[in-house]
């Protein structure tokens, strides 16, 4: 069952309205705050200055950075955890057998469609969508 | 011919904006990840610039840094937003309101 995409109508323009007050404010203050021209990088490969720079040896690099050997090696602790947690939370308790992936898009699969609560058009959508 | 520094920010501006507003606006939580996926990469642009601004390289590996903790976050969020789905058989965030069922 495919479902062509609508526009969202149950969004909350109100609070959209905060955003894009938001935007006006930053976008003041950034074009009416004076800047130094850039300065630009030195001759040399950055990407290689990059790769010096993760791995703590700054001193072979062309252009000035940091060191970031121990942010690099706390990122992999935490990319692991994360990971591990992910594939945790994400495991079906009980049943051993096949599990089924989850291809409904978010919604049941059911003739009727009730439980569809963003009232969003999305019941139409999976009627006639095998007639377009 | 270098592009000012102000013209970045203002496009790093527009990005988290658009993050903020997919959050303030809508009740998908999947958008939700996108939405904040959007304000991460907006404070990337930020990083960049700078790095370019002040000729220094940190702003550049920094991002990368943000990059992979964005990548951890998604990580737990979908499996976040798997749970919920398997409990409220959708993925509505105002429907989760209690923190245990």
């Amino acid at each position: 069952m495919t479902s062509r995409p609508r526009l969202a109508t149950d969004v909350n323009v109100v609070n959209g309205l905060a955003a894009v007050a938001l935007f006006a404010v930053m976008a003041y203050v950034f074009m009416t705050a004076s800047f130094t021209r850039p300065s630009g990088f030195a001759d040399g490969s950055i990407t290689a200055s990059i790769g010096y720079a993760m791995f703590g040896l700054v001193d072979q690099a062309a252009i000035e950075s940091e060191g970031f050997l121990v942010a690099f090696e706390i990122i992999d602790v935490l990319l692991v955890a994360a990971l591990v947690g992910a594939v945790m939370l994400a495991r079906r308790e009980g049943d051993s057998g096949v599990v089924t992936a989850l291809t409904d898009g978010g919604r049941r699969l059911r003739g009727d469609g009730g439980s569809d609560s963003t009232g969003d058009g999305t019941d139409e959508a999976s009627t006639d969508g095998g007639e377009n | 011919m270098a592009i000012e520094t102000q013209y970045y920010l203002l496009l790093s501006a527009a990005v988290f904006c658009i993050g903020v507003y997919g959050i303030l606006t809508r009740r998908n939580a999947l958008i939700f990840l996108m939405s904040v996926e959007l304000m991460l990469n907006a404070a990337n642009i930020n990083l960049v610039a700078f790095s370019f601004h002040h000729g220094n390289l940190t702003g550049q590996v920094f991002s990368l840094f943000t990059m992979a903790i964005a990548a951890a976050e998604v990580a737990v969020g979908i499996g976040i937003i798997l749970v919920l789905y398997r409990n409220f058989e959708d993925v509505d965030v105002t429907k989760a309101a209690t923190m245990r069922w």
